[in-house]
């Protein structure tokens, strides 16, 4: 099972800095994920500060499995004081999943969260801890065990309270308007991802506030426990020249995306298993080679130059309309990408007089796999061969 | 008569030394030709790894004859000259 993860804000109008912070951890290694999202008192930066130092706090303290009282006490204790209302204050929600779906959630002043299974709100126990410290201070806590296909959203009080006072939401949205919206958008779009439907509902409630102006920062942390999907990029050729035909036949049985990385690869792939590939010059885009054609094969494209570029624009998060793009596109697009790095070189690539340096394979396959775990929370397999 | 074949690499040897200007061979030929000669790409010809110390990419294939160092100029040459023996 894989926890899609994915959280939406809009700011409080007029405001420039986002008053409600979220922060999250995957370890692909432990088929864990640990998110935060906290509210901050007030707004603008006052408000973006006390939420940061809550959720990077909290998170620490998840990942690190501390005792959740008193990591909130501390962390409550070191939050700075507001000179207006003399108090300091931010409210949370966290959860710290694992991919078998056993789940524990902490929340203090947040609207409770909401958990979705086909299409029907479930009602979880939770014990209460009262803070020593802070006397209004009480946190929730709950153990669940979350099934494939459950969904968990939690939000920021922007998103219960928008329209507050207004003839039609005297109330604001509440937590029961929120949900309705939630389980119609579910009925028509049931496998929606998580980062679809945490926009979708911020967008939503934006659209329910007067004018569109919304008068508290909103957001909405969105879990989804759907199959992985998975991707498979073969690039390089085999350095075993008889394995050839394995490696091509484990390839294209792979279940899920394929997509080759390599001129030679393509070629190899290609005489192996008898697949015509097809090269349009016309496809070729900016200052890269373009994409040819494979049945069976969602890409395959040129070799080092495009991953090169590729690794560039994860790092970077800023990109061009090339082979590239369409590169990094396909591992965004995949929870678990698995690489497979043929280990021979073509030594014509290490020619000195060649007009640009040419990066070593498995070099550049590593950086990317590095960039996709840590800033893209993927799970990345490399194997050479 | 048989339609003649170009076939241009587009691999990563052939691409940074020169092959990214063949790119124009696309709209070129089929302007000059017309259905005479068909153009398209190849993931890779294969002909830098043979010789790879020295290697004359970027290669063009025009039907089994291999044009080294290519340029536009050298490919349509060598199209004219397969067209005049024919």
């Amino acid at each position: 099972m894989f926890i899609d993860i994915a959280c939406s804000q809009k700011r409080k109008y007029n405001q420039n800095a986002y008053g409600d912070f979220f922060a999250s951890n995957r370890f692909p290694n432990m088929n864990r994920v640990v998110a935060v999202l906290s509210d901050g008192l007030g707004s603008g930066i006052k408000a973006n500060i006390l939420a940061c130092m809550t959720s990077t706090m909290l998170l620490k303290f998840m990942e690190n499995n501390s005792d959740i009282e008193k990591s909130c006490e501390v962390i409550m204790n070191s939050l700075p004081v507001c000179k207006v209302r003399g108090i300091s204050y931010s409210t949370f929600s966290a959860i710290d999943c694992y991919d078998d779906g056993k789940a524990k959630i902490v929340e203090e002043g947040n609207p409770d969260f909401i958990w979705i299974r086909n299409n029907e709100v479930l009602k979880p126990e939770y014990q209460t801890i009262q803070s020593k410290d802070f006397k209004n201070r009480k946190m929730k806590v709950y153990n669940i065990t979350l099934e494939k296909g459950d969904r968990i959203i939690f939000c920021s009080d922007g998103a219960t309270q928008v329209a507050m006072g207004s003839k039609q939401y005297p109330l604001g949205l509440e937590r029961s308007g929120l949900i309705k919206i939630i389980l119609n958008k579910l009925n028509n779009e049931s496998d929606i991802s998580s980062k679809d439907l945490s926009d979708y509902l911020v967008k939503q409630i934006q659209y329910i506030a007067p004018n569109k102006e919304l008068k508290d920062d909103t957001s909405i942390l969105s879990l989804y426990c759907r199959d992985p999907r998975e991707s498979l990029i073969f690039t390089g050729p085999p350095f075993h020249n008889e394995k050839d035909n394995y490696w091509a036949n484990t390839f294209i049985n792979f279940k899920g995306k394929k997509a080759i990385s390599g001129g030679t690869t393509a070629n190899i792939i290609s005489r192996e298993l008898n697949i015509p590939v097809k090269s349009h010059m016309s496809l070729s885009m900016g200052k890269l080679p373009g994409l040819s054609k494979m049945e069976g094969v969602d890409i395959v494209c040129e070799g080092i130059l495009t991953l090169t570029k590729t690794l560039e624009y994860l790092e970077s998060g800023k990109c061009e309309n090339n082979a590239a793009k369409v590169l990094m596109d396909f591992m965004l697009d995949s929870d678990v990408i698995q690489f497979l790095v043929g280990a021979q070189m073509n030594k014509a690539h290490y020619d000195p007089n060649l007009p640009i340096e040419i990066e070593i394979r498995k070099n550049v396959i590593k950086k990317i796999a590095l960039v996709l775990e840590e800033k893209y929370l993927k799970k990345v397999n490399v194997q050479f061969i | 008569m048989e339609k003649i074949s170009v076939k241009v690499c587009t691999g990563t040897t052939c691409f940074v030394m020169g092959g990214a200007n063949l790119q124009e061979l696309h709209d070129l030929i089929p302007r000059k030709y017309g259905d005479k000669v068909e153009v398209s790409g190849s993931p890779c010809l294969g002909l830098c790894s043979i010789n790879w110390e020295y290697s004359k990419a970027p290669y063009v294939k025009v039907n089994e004859a291999v044009v080294n160092e290519a340029t536009v100029e050298k490919v349509l040459a060598e199209i004219d000259k397969q067209i005049g023996n024919n």
